[in-house]
């Protein structure tokens, strides 16, 4: 077994609002990720997919609990955690004014990518997503899908061993979403930590090695699809999703834990 | 572990020059940029100037070429006529504007007042015999003895009055030129009266006037150029600097780049430092195009500088100026970054950009107030204070130990500004970023000692503007009332109201024993002459100028105050209230911060500072540790209300009664200190454990 390059123990974001007073976006999860696995965070919008990710990437400092991004501490060491991530999602977007060498570039030298092997990275960058093309234009002259492809590129600059996609595939049309999926699957067989958050059943389905259903702020199970369909007799996600989510509704308060069997 | 430390010296710079990069980058490819930047100011200030001119000379023409038509009326017009006439046909002389050549034409009209009115006459010339003057002056004097006393030293001549409308141009200056005409008509008339009389000497011989300016050319210009100098370059700073500044972080916001950025290995302080380069850059950058703009159009003469404009800037003088500009353009650029990263949208920055500008504006052009030194209280406002001392420094005046201070506070206010940039980077409610402790995810009064400083501060540069504007205009009395009860207590009140405290806590509102009220009577009137001595020892170091210690005693004891009026006014009323501000809500407000000691000390010298005038922060800041050591050791602040009231009264009843007290001699500040001693051993047998506890185990 290998060691978890993302380590997770009783994370924790409480917001303080207005209207609301506390709100608990993150209530307290564990999880652990490896290397060469996708690593799923299923939950409806406002589940708190989003903010588990945003602390993992130190943009969110957690209430409580603590996160490990390759031994490092996201809050004690920001910046070295920072380096070993690269962070995707519908939010993260470029430069417009830069030209896509140029961006990637930039983030392999932001990211401290060693200065002679920039150079060579970015060459092979744009072989490897196919942006040789359009490589000396500037950003904002490009498609939605050439775009997509600079900006996985851009996550990938600095060569990190852990990837976070946050709902990368919203927004897009049904070939770009595929070729987002074939792009996550290839840097999984290379060997990277991946964690890929949705709220679509079926790309988790099809994507993830291990998923975790995250409500209210709480992870409710986190398995492999078979070991999530054994423990609740269902064969559809999205059945094995009610099952979890509807059943916390219903008994308030009671909070169903799931067995690791997997691990 | 050297080797390492270094070598990541180096990584952070490779970072922090990758960002800089970006950032010129982009903003060398905004055609936006450049066009608003730089290539707009090149055009319209000299379009604008020129226009200016244009105008202003257009608008001389036309007075020059106007025909002015005049009316004569009165009860001897004829004799006006002639005078008008005379008057006229003297040669115009060539140093008085007013006296330059003017068509004037008279017309005859029956009712010329209403002609007047109606703008199709510009004067009207009268003539009135001694007799009718007098009676018009009778009437307007209404009884008024003095004024009818007056009038009766009048000699018994005729009188010429030239009535016209203020509101129109041609109309006013027909009454000028024909008021400067006559004026010399007068003087000429005199002259030859005397001559005739046998005056020996030309009567213009009689008593010569002469204006010498004795002020260099330079030193002329340096203070017209220094009064301008900073607005200008505030404003170039401001308009060059804010087109990248709203692109730095809310453009970002909007694109949605910032959180690919964030979530690289660069620091929000590098980011942040990057920016703030980027706008220090283009703000000088667009400065010096600017200034050179403008010198090549002298140069090529498109304007001319007025007459005596020479600027001599010695390499000192150059030196402090730009030693002085450094925190200034820190300070424009770190507001203009952090209202960046305040808003979420360009909309949103643009909003909040003009207010901005106002609030610089207005400070930066500090140079202009009549009389303003920066040896006052003016230097410690950012930004008011570079601009007078630069004006100084260009009338070759270096207060060395002020130009010092004036640096190090607008230093101050860029690094605090810089670091509100740095938060705004991680503030949850704008980016959804956090650095945010758990005090302000409770708010309400767990926030409070956070933000009491910065309360403070408003409250100061309120209590500062005001005294500006309005000190001279109020009374003593309305002064008492708009800064005491409105901004001190009104302060207060806002406060425990904004973060729900409780007044009884804050403001310390506990009964206290008989003992701790007798330690008050020995202990006021003997800190008061510990102060006066203290502040003779200030005195050595930073005189005081003796005018300004008289204006003050007379200013403070208005004779139209009665003494019951001085009491309540300069000592119950500040007794109650500077102390339910200083030692009730800032006492509180930093108590979970500071120990005692230091609290003590820094509630004082706030307390001090609060007193405008720069050579009473001594006395001010000792009375004011005083007074909180009191409250901390009595756990009440009622004891401190009395002890100041009672000082207030000390120093001011003598001198308003004009008993003359003899400078107190040395021995009786040995006296003083042993009272207080005595004073506060009191109050340390009979302290209150609760409330020192309480200020210990709160934090």
């Amino acid at each position: 077994m290998t060691e978890p390059t993302v380590a997770v123990r009783g994370l924790a974001k409480t917001f303080y609002d207005e209207a609301r007073g506390e709100v608990r976006a993150v209530d307290g999860i564990d999880f652990d990720c490896r290397p060469g696995e996708i690593f799923g965070l299923l939950g409806a919008n406002g589940a708190g997919k989003t903010t588990t990710l945003r602390m993992l990437a130190t943009i969110l400092r957690p209430t409580a609990g603590v996160a490990r991004l390759m031994g490092r501490d996201v809050v004690e060491e920001p910046v070295a955690a920072r380096r070993t991530l690269g962070f995707y999602s519908a939010t993260t977007a470029l430069y417009p004014r830069l030209t896509a060498r140029e961006t990637l570039e930039f983030f392999a030298r932001v990211n401290l990518y060693p200065e002679e092997k920039v150079d060579a990275r970015v060459d092979y960058l744009v072989g490897r997503f196919g942006i040789a093309e359009y490589v000396g234009a500037r950003v904002e002259k490009l498609s939605t899908g050439m775009k997509q492809k600079v900006s996985i590129a851009r996550t990938v600059a600095h060569d990190p061993p852990i990837l976070i996609f946050d709902e990368p595939t919203v927004g897009l049309d049904v070939i770009n979403a595929l070729e987002m999926a074939r792009v996550i699957r290839e840097l999984r067989d290379e060997g990277k930590t991946i964690i890929f958050s949705t709220h679509i059943m079926s790309e988790a389905e099809k994507l993830c090695d291990r998923i975790a259903i995250i409500h209210n702020g709480k992870i409710l199970a986190s398995d492999t699809l078979d070991a999530l369909r054994v423990a609740t007799g269902r064969h559809y996600l999205e059945d094995i999703f009610v099952d979890y989510v509807g059943g916390v509704e219903e008994m308030p308060g009671f909070i169903r834990e799931s067995g690791s069997a997997a691990e | 572990m050297r080797e390492a430390s270094s070598s990541n010296g180096a990584r952070r710079r490779r970072v922090l020059a990758t960002l800089l990069g970006l950032e010129l980058r982009l903003l060398l490819r905004d055609k936006r940029t450049i066009i608003i930047a730089v290539l707009l100011p090149l055009l319209i200030y000299p379009a604008f100037i020129l226009a200016m001119r244009a105008v202003s000379r257009a608008g001389q023409e036309r007075l020059e070429a106007a025909t002015y038509e005049y009316a004569i009326t009165g009860s001897e017009a004829e004799l006006a006529r002639s005078l008008v006439q005379e008057a006229l046909a003297l040669s115009a002389a060539e140093d008085d504007s007013a006296e330059v050549p003017t068509n004037f034409v008279e017309r005859v009209a029956d009712a010329p007042d209403s002609l007047l009115r109606a703008g199709e006459l510009q004067l009207v010339v009268e003539w009135m015999s001694h007799e009718e003057y007098r009676a018009e002056r009778e009437a307007e004097a209404e009884g008024d003895t003095a004024a009818l006393r007056r009038l009766d030293e009048l000699a018994a001549v005729p009188a010429v009055r030239l009535s016209f409308r203020s509101n129109s141009e041609l109309s006013s200056t027909a009454a000028s030129r024909m008021g400067a005409r006559l004026r010399r008509l007068r003087v000429e008339r005199r002259d030859r009266l005397l001559r005739e009389r046998g005056l020996p000497l030309d009567p213009g011989e009689l008593a010569k006037l002469e204006l010498n300016n004795v002020a260099p050319a330079e030193k002329e210009a340096g203070a017209v150029l220094g009064m301008i100098l900073t607005p200008l370059l505030v404003l170039l700073m401001l308009s060059g600097g804010s087109v990248v500044a709203a692109d730095a972080i809310s453009g970002e916001k909007e694109r949605g780049t910032i959180e690919t950025l964030l979530t690289t290995a660069a620091r929000r302080g590098e980011i942040v430092a990057a920016k703030q380069l980027a706008i220090i850059g283009v703000g000088i950058a667009i400065a010096v195009i600017n200034v050179a703009n403008l010198l090549v159009y002298v140069v090529l003469g498109v304007f001319e500088l007025p007459e005596r404009f020479a600027v001599s800037v010695e390499p000192v003088a150059l030196i402090v100026l730009l030693l002085l500009f450094l925190p200034l353009t820190g300070v424009i650029s770190a507001t203009l970054l952090a209202l960046s990263g305040y808003s979420k949208t360009y909309r949103e920055y643009q909003i909040y950009f003009f207010p901005v500008l106002l609030l610089f504006l207005f400070p930066s052009a500090a140079a202009v107030l009549p009389g303003i030194e920066l040896r006052s209280a003016i230097v410690l406002v950012p930004v008011a204070n570079i601009s007078v001392a630069v004006r100084e420094v260009l009338v070759g005046t270096y207060d060395w130990l002020f130009l010092g201070l004036t640096f190090a506070v607008t230093m101050a206010a860029a690094l605090y500004t810089s670091r509100l940039t740095s938060l705004a980077l991680s503030t949850e409610r704008l980016i959804t970023a956090a650095e945010l402790d758990r005090a302000e995810l409770i708010g309400g009064p767990a926030l409070f000692p956070k933000r009491v400083l910065r309360w403070f501060g408003i409250m100061w540069v309120t209590l500062f503007i005001t005294s500006l504007w309005l000190g001279a205009t109020l009374g003593i009395r309305l002064q008492v009332v708009v800064n005491i009860l409105g901004i001190f207590f009104g302060g207060s009140l806002l406060i425990i109201w904004r973060y729900r405290l409780q007044p009884r806590e804050v403001l310390a509102l506990r009964p206290v024993r008989l003992p701790v009220w007798i330690a008050v009577l020995i202990g006021a009137p003997s800190a008061y002459l510990v102060g006066v001595g203290l502040a003779r020892l200030a005195d050595l170091i930073l005189p005081v100028p003796e005018r300004m210690l008289e204006s003050f005693g007379e200013y403070l004891i208005a004779p139209e105050l009665a003494l019951w009026q001085v009491i309540l006014f300069l000592a119950v009323i500040p007794g109650i209230f500077e102390e339910i501000a200083f030692r009730g809500v800032l006492l509180s407000g930093l108590r979970k911060r500071l120990r005692p000691v230091a609290l003590c000390l820094v509630t004082g010298a706030i307390f001090g500072l609060f007193h405008i005038d720069l050579f009473r922060i001594v006395p001010t800041a000792f009375l004011g540790a005083i007074l909180a050591a009191v409250v901390l050791i009595s756990g009440s602040i009622f004891p401190a209300m009395l002890w100041h009231a009672l000082n207030n009264a000390v120093a001011l009843v003598p001198a308003y009664l004009e008993l003359r007290i003899a400078e107190p001699p040395l021995w009786s500040f040995g006296l003083g200190v042993l009272g207080l001693a005595l004073a506060f051993w009191i109050l340390w047998r009979y302290r209150s454990r609760a409330a020192l506890a309480g200020g210990d185990g709160g934090g």
